[in-house]
């Protein structure tokens, strides 16, 4: 064993905490190493003086610092649950009364007899016949195409601007054919 | 009569479940407290508050803020003591708070000199009283001698890194394993036998003129 590994060791060493062998060459190294050995004895004898440092016990007063703000600490936990509590119980009264509230109005609307449903008025319009004006029967391949294809956005879009178109178209031709 | 009857009773019964909590383990006094034993907590107490003080006391080196640290120490407890994981140890837990309190004490102290400056100046005043933990039979020399060796060992501790000084007094003071200091200070094992081994090479350095 050389110095750099007794050095390393040493922790262990003072601890007691290595294996036989070790302890056995650690102990090999001081009896022949000067140097490591009064590296040894320097700190053990410095924790030495610091373990046999005179323990310090609390002053006199201290335990009735402590209880005094014990309790208070104590209090202060009753006071914060019962706020919680109070907090909550309000909560829930009032998460009652919305929910009642909304109970009784459901039941009060379904309880009188259904009304007439009123529908918003249409206006209809049939545009004048225009001499040069050749229906449409067919709807536009791109229109067609998109629909089949279950394709949404834009066909969709162009195809709700042209419904109005289609619709008169379709009523004209209705006609023509009624004639 | 019965009064008296009732009075004795009742002080047997608090003999009794004190004694019962001395004999348990932190955890079942721990477990007792939470389970609404009242009297838990006053052992815990006194199982615990020498050995805080002593720890706090020697990494911050100023006693009557190590006092009020304690007592801080303990109303944490006492307010998060329901959410201690009860697989750990309880004293781990406590040193783990007592730790962090006094890392903060010296991180304000270094912010704010001022504190340091009226730390030391009280100290110095204590001076003049005298000393608890000597032997008054001894000769004045003698008294002299080891009053002046205390002071020299403490001044020699507050001389280490903060950080170094934290775990040397948890190995040497404290009797903890590297795995709980390991713990305690947040550190991996390797951190832990680092810094103490530097530690404990620094103190003897720092004390060894005085005593060769």
């Amino acid at each position: 064993m050389d110095c750099r590994e007794f050095c390393d060791q040493h922790l262990a060493f003072v601890d007691d905490t290595l294996a036989g062998i070790e302890l056995v060459r650690m102990q090999r190294h001081i009896a022949e190493c000067e140097s490591c050995a009064k590296h040894d004895a320097k700190i053990r004898r410095a924790l030495l003086l610091f373990r046999n440092l005179p323990p310090i016990t609390p002053s006199a007063d201290f335990s009735h610092r402590l209880e005094t703000r014990l309790k208070e600490c104590h209090r202060e936990q009753l006071v914060h649950t019962q706020r919680n509590l109070r907090f909550g119980a309000f909560a829930a009264v009032l998460a009652s009364v919305i929910m009642l509230g909304y109970i009784g109005t459901t039941l009060y609307d379904h309880a009188g007899p259904p009304g007439d449903v009123v529908m918003a008025p249409v206006v209809a319009t049939i545009p004048d016949s225009d001499p040069e004006f050749t229906p449409i029967t067919t709807s536009a391949p791109a229109i067609v195409a998109s629909v089949s294809a279950g394709l949404t956005i834009w066909p969709s879009a162009l195809f709700a601007e042209q419904v109005p178109v289609r619709f008169a178209h379709s009523k004209l031709e209705l006609a023509n054919y009624t004639r | 009569m019965a009064d008296i009857v009732r009075k004795h009773v009742v002080s047997v019964e608090g003999q009794t479940v004190r004694e019962r909590l001395q004999a348990m383990d932190d955890s079942a006094v721990v477990t007792a407290f939470l389970g609404g034993e009242e009297r838990a907590f006053s052992e815990l107490v006194t199982r615990y508050q020498t050995r805080l003080l002593n720890f706090v006391y020697r990494t911050i080196g100023d006693r009557e803020k190590a006092e009020d640290l304690v007592q801080e120490v303990f109303i944490r407890v006492y307010r998060h003591l329901h959410r201690f994981d009860r697989s750990k140890k309880f004293s781990t837990w406590v040193y783990t708070i007592a730790s962090n309190l006094a890392k903060n004490e010296l991180r304000n102290r270094s912010r704010n000199p001022l504190v340091l400056f009226q730390t030391v100046q009280k100290n110095f005043q204590d001076e003049d009283r005298p000393l608890q933990f000597e032997d008054t039979t001894s000769r004045p020399d003698d008294m002299y001698r080891k009053r002046h060796l205390r002071e020299i060992v403490e001044e020699s501790v507050a001389k280490l890194p903060e950080h170094h000084r934290n775990v040397f007094v948890l190995r040497e003071l404290e009797g903890k394993s590297y795995e709980e200091i390991a713990e305690i200070t947040q550190c991996n094992l390797g951190t832990v036998k680092s810094r103490l081994n530097r530690a404990r090479n620094s103190f003897a350095e720092i004390i060894a003129p005085y005593v060769d």
